[in-house]
């Protein structure tokens, strides 16, 4: 279902919807994609903290947080990602590796000698409760011997962290040099857009034709344009509007899943189309994808699943990964 | 050849008649082979005897020729007993260690080479040095220091401060050996000598340094 989906996708950097035969959001859709919760960067966080027992027991215990690594590469620097299951990974070089410490296995993506290793950590665990041995390896791991720093985007749940509020993270943010934001909302209107009918044509070229909705190209195929010769796949009808909106930042799943509610009571109404399309995105430098698997950045580091939802309660899933992931089951 | 027979009947007459006697009635009773001559085989023979020249004591050699390896097993030479493995007993030996390093690298002020002072520790003894694992291909040897105890071809034996004997094999492994503010990391997979091959040992740059 598609609240499973949107409850597994943790690492999401972005949100495309395009709405056919729609000029403007109703009022409901335009309150909730405006609604996000606003996210924080931290600069130079020291990963250790993020060990702190009061950040422990009053945010990550309650699966309120969640964490990535700002501008850290996948394939060439260390990564470091907080689920909100209290899982924490680190995908680091070999080196760092060695000299961290902690147990860990090497990359999957990686043939023949390990360049890159994978510590994976469940913060939940018992054997990882403060004062047990692992946790406290793991600490003087991170703070004497790797001294791990990151630049950190992080979002939390105002509900479910304990102290209400950002009380629960607001200790470890003043430690450190912070920045809030709010994740960006872009609204476009198309006008006369060829749109191919979804059922009838392979789900490739829609989801292609999709993309090139979303990335502005026409489908014109004039002969004066040498950069793109896509054309609409056919059969298609012409709509004389659509609306594409795309919200980007680091987006907490439980506000996904509203837009999902909120979208699929829009579509459930009649209306001139009948269909409605929500595309999400994961991190290209993310260490986990949007199936907690590993994920890898070969010539691209996609990872996002695309929902087509129709009138008749139906809905399609295209899930779009790159060469170094897993696909889930 | 026949030895003589004594008969009982033969009494001492003159020695010509007994020679005369003895002489046909061997000749009666014994073979006669054509081949050989028995006169020329019974005479002028000179018997030689065993050839005997006074024998020198052969003196034990002067040095020990030392325990093969089944017997320092079973001597139990090179275990330490549990009631002597305590951190605080071998703080002496890290002292002297210490003092010799020293002296060998000729004072360790801050100023020294800290190149001239590695050549002199590659070929140094170790034993009674402080080591700590920096980095391993293993994870969980990271961390684990002591003083080195025992230096075999493959491994360090070192104590930790909790009193636990460890052996940390040297492959894949870089260890830090601290003196004086000096600092030197060794990479374990190049020091796979025993102690005393390796002060002959001319180190020479060969692949790469990564574990």
């Amino acid at each position: 279902s598609p609240a499973h989906i949107s409850n597994g996708s943790v690492s999401t950097v972005q949100v495309s919807v395009l709405l056919p035969e729609c000029s403007s959001a109703p009022s409901h859709l335009d309150s909730v994609l405006n609604n996000f919760s606003s996210f924080y960067l931290i600069k130079k966080l020291p990963v250790y903290e993020l060990l702190d027992r009061h950040f422990l027991e009053t945010a990550v215990y309650h699966g309120a947080v969640f964490g990535l690594s700002y501008r850290t590469r996948i394939d060439e620097d260390n990564c470091v990602a907080l689920m909100p299951n209290g899982h924490l990974t680190l995908s680091l070089d070999k080196d760092s590796f060695e000299i961290l410490g902690f147990e860990g296995k090497p990359s999957r993506f990686k043939h023949r000698t390990a360049t890159r290793f994978v510590v994976s950590v469940d913060l939940t665990d018992s054997s990882m409760a403060p004062g047990r041995r692992s946790y406290l390896r793991l600490l003087t791991s991170l703070k004497s011997r790797l001294q791990l720093q990151t630049d950190f985007l992080l979002s939390h749940h105002p509900v479910l962290c304990s102290l209400g509020g950002g009380a629960s993270i607001q200790p470890l943010l003043s430690r450190c040099d912070w920045s809030q934001h709010r994740p960006e909302v872009n609204c476009r209107v198309l006008t006369n857009l060829p749109c191919p009918a979804p059922l009838s044509c392979d789900p490739h070229s829609f989801l292609e034709w999709l993309g090139a909705v979303d990335a502005g190209i026409s489908c014109e195929n004039s002969s004066s344009s040498f950069l793109s010769s896509f054309v609409c796949p056919e059969p298609n009808t012409m709509h004389r509007h659509a609306l594409s909106v795309s919200v980007s930042g680091l987006l907490l799943p439980h506000d996904i899943h509203r837009l999902l509610q909120e979208l699929r009571r829009y579509v459930e109404q009649p209306r001139l189309a009948s269909w409605v399309s929500m595309t999400v995105r994961g991190f290209a430098d993310s260490p986990v994808s949007c199936s907690n698997h590993e994920h890898g950045f070969l010539r691209g580091g996609e990872n996002f699943y695309t929902l087509m939802m129709f009138h008749d309660h139906t809905y399609q899933l295209h899930l779009a990964m790159g060469a170094h992931d897993v696909c889930p089951p | 050849l026949p030895g003589v027979i004594h008969h009982p009947l033969v009494s001492l007459q003159s020695s010509f008649k007994a020679k005369a006697f003895t002489e046909a009635f061997l000749k009666n009773s014994i073979q006669q082979p054509r081949r050989h001559d028995l006169q020329n085989m019974l005479s002028h023979k000179a018997v030689i005897l065993g050839y005997g020249r006074p024998k020198k004591e052969r003196r034990k050699s002067a040095k020990a020729r030392g325990l093969n390896a089944r017997q320092k097993r079973e001597l139990k030479v090179f275990q330490i007993n549990p009631e002597h493995q305590r951190y605080e007993l071998f703080l002496p030996l890290h002292e002297l260690w210490r003092q010799y390093i020293i002296d060998l690298c000729g004072g360790l002020k801050a100023t020294s080479n800290p190149q001239v002072v590695q050549q002199k520790l590659l070929k140094a003894d170790f034993h009674g040095a402080i080591l700590t694992v920096v980095r391993s291909k293993c994870p969980s040897y990271v961390g684990t220091s002591g003083i080195l105890v025992q230096e075999f071809k493959h491994v360090f034996k070192i104590i930790t401060r909790d009193d636990k004997l460890k052996v940390i094999p040297k492959r894949n492994s870089v260890f830090a050996v601290e003196i004086n503010g000096f600092v030197s990391h060794i990479y374990g997979s190049k020091f796979e000598y025993r102690a005393s091959e390796r002060a002959a040992k001319k180190f020479k740059l060969k692949g790469t340094i990564d574990l």
